[in-house]
């Protein structure tokens, strides 16, 4: 009950924001005034990078819905999240639960599995560009240990060349989200398994009604992780689908990028409504998110 | 041993294939010469070769880079790590006006993609004509690190137990004496966690050095990208250095997985 019983340290006048300034004054600078400062520029019009801007109220905001490569990337971003959630989160439970019991080389396996998450991902892209090289990469070269005729461009095809980049998320991500329900198995207490094995439950049965149900509240954690993290795609489909043609290779945030800085486009005030509406996207989905989960959600 | 466990043991193999053996594959390539690594990539190398990781420190790209991001990284996070302890600290022990609407302005900075500020940010660096040093990243990198390290550090900071707090008071020490003298004391694992996770999120971060550098300044992975762009760069040289980039970090996880984890994770976790 905020202000009816007092905070540890009581302070006065003016304390407080000495503590809080500096950090408020820096995040003022740094991202609130240019997030206020891409709304405005999305009401601009620019004729290349150094050319005047022009006030062209909300046309920007009103081309939009009739740009096809817009809506492609925004298409993209959403595959990628069914995939997360459809492919990534499963196997991750699945992996934490093979992990749960006692095993030779348990944390050898989390750790191998986890690590991918930490190298950065211009280092990810370029190594599995070489992965994917269609001449001697790891792949072409491992399925031509079984048919030595084999050809496939992989990052070269656009329409599968999304799938083989959500492969390497996949390499990037599960490890952690194995780790996420982990640590939500270790919460489980053993008391509570060894009696229902005294009542008869099979192995089976402890899994589906025991563990996985206690791994809900983490599943929830890694559901905002995803749809967030979806939103954020850059460095990877920047780097890898660099080659396709403009409708295959874009994720809303490489379109605003290549929109104000490739090829000297410089279309700061269209790219920024792109921005614009990427923001309130991800404002829209998280508020969702947290609104679904504190009405339905039962679970502490 | 019981078909259960060994089914188990299959599973897990071979995901852990999937996970590791590109990077092995890497550093294999790495020690390889450039005509075996065509004509026979996936065996063991025949000889075993260090000239891929001497031609990388030969480059110039690299050492310079690799010095700019450790110098960056290392000051923005102490900005961070005092910022952000500061300000928490206030969040989780004092009273004071617009407390909760500005705790909730800085969480709004979780949900913005960064890609949102580049514009305005590339406009506001070209317009101070700061191209060519590495200050345009430090602004956005401690400002977007400020909302996840607040967030952790203004948990561990509610964890103090309260009679502390008045045993100090009791003794004459004034708030900026608690929280220099008690309180940082008391949340080490949380400071740790705030230090390792944004340094690891700096050390690797692309789109905003991508935008904000000039030509002449780059931070490593800029670097990699352009060396393995480079023309005439071979294979097994962007092997040796995309693995001397790696290998630290993977060294550096072995040892702090459980801070990495946590950071990650509360960035999602509701307060």
């Amino acid at each position: 009950m905020p202000g009816v019983h007092s905070a540890p340290i009581p302070v006065s006048g003016w304390t407080p924001w000495l503590f809080i300034l500096p950090a408020l004054l820096l995040y003022f600078l740094f991202v609130l005034v240019p997030m206020g400062t891409s709304f405005g520029m999305s009401l601009f019009h620019w004729e290349g990078a150094s050319a005047r801007p022009v006030f062209c109220g909300f046309t920007n905001f009103s081309r939009l819905p009739k740009d096809p490569v817009f809506w492609r990337a925004i298409l993209h971003n959403i595959l990628l999240l069914v995939g997360s959630l459809a492919i990534q989160l499963p196997i991750a439970a699945g992996l934490a639960l093979l992990l749960y019991y006692p095993l030779w080389g348990r944390s050898l396996f989390r750790t191998a599995f986890v690590s991918p998450m930490v190298i950065p991902t211009a280092a990810v892209a370029i190594l599995w560009q070489y992965i994917y090289a269609p001449e001697n990469g790891m792949l072409t070269s491992l399925i031509r240990l079984i048919r030595p005729d084999f050809e496939y461009a992989w990052l070269a095809t656009p329409g599968a060349s999304l799938f083989w980049i959500f492969v390497v998320i996949c390499w990037q991500y599960i490890g952690f989200h194995c780790v996420l329900f982990m640590a939500a198995l270790t919460a489980v207490p053993q008391g509570c398994i060894d009696a229902a094995r005294l009542d008869g439950a099979s192995e089976w049965q402890i899994c589906r009604h025991l563990l996985i149900p206690l791994m809900k509240p983490m599943a929830r954690v890694s559901v905002i992780l995803s749809v967030v993290g979806s939103l954020k795609y850059f460095d990877l489909i920047y780097l890898m689908a660099g080659g396709l043609p403009a409708e295959n290779r874009e994720v809303a945030a490489t379109y605003i990028y290549r929109l104000a800085f490739d090829y000297g486009q410089g279309r700061f005030g269209y790219a920024s409504a792109c921005a614009v509406i990427l923001f309130l996207l991800a404002l829209g989905v998280t508020i969702a998110i947290q609104h679904s989960s504190d009405t339905t959600g039962g679970t502490p | 041993m019981r078909p259960r466990t060994i089914a188990r043991h299959l599973l897990l193999l071979a995901f852990f294939l999937y996970s590791a053996y590109p990077l092995i594959w890497m550093f294999l390539c790495a020690c390889r010469m450039e005509g075996e690594a065509q004509a026979r990539p996936l065996a063991l190398p025949r000889f075993w070769t260090a000239d891929n990781f001497l031609a990388v420190f030969r480059n110039p790209l690299f050492g310079q880079a690799y010095l700019n991001s450790l110098l960056l990284c290392t000051l923005c996070v102490a900005a961070v790590v005092l910022l952000a302890s500061a300000a928490a600290f206030a969040f989780s022990m004092m009273d004071f006006r617009w407390k909760r609407p500005l705790f909730l302005l800085f969480l709004l900075g979780m949900m913005i993609p960064v890609h949102v500020t580049l514009i305005p940010l590339n406009r506001m660096v070209g317009a101070m004509a700061l191209k060519e040093s590495l200050l345009p990243l430090a602004g956005p990198y401690i400002a977007f690190a400020l909302p996840v390290s607040i967030l952790i550090l203004r948990g561990a900071f509610s964890q103090i137990p309260k009679e502390l707090l008045d045993a100090a008071r009791m003794d004459g020490c004034g708030p900026w004496t608690i929280f220099c003298r008690i309180a940082l004391p008391l949340v080490r694992p949380a400071l740790a966690t705030v230090i390792i996770y944004n340094f690891l999120s700096m050390w690797n971060e692309y789109a905003f050095a991508l935008t904000l550098l000039g030509p002449g300044t780059r931070t490593l992975p800029l670097a990699l990208s352009e060396f393995s762009g480079e023309h005439g760069v071979l294979l097994t040289q962007t092997c040796a250095a995309l693995s001397l980039v790696i290998v630290p970090l993977l060294l550096v996880f072995v040892f702090a997985q459980k801070q990495i984890v946590n950071g990650l994770a509360a960035g999602a976790i509701k307060e």
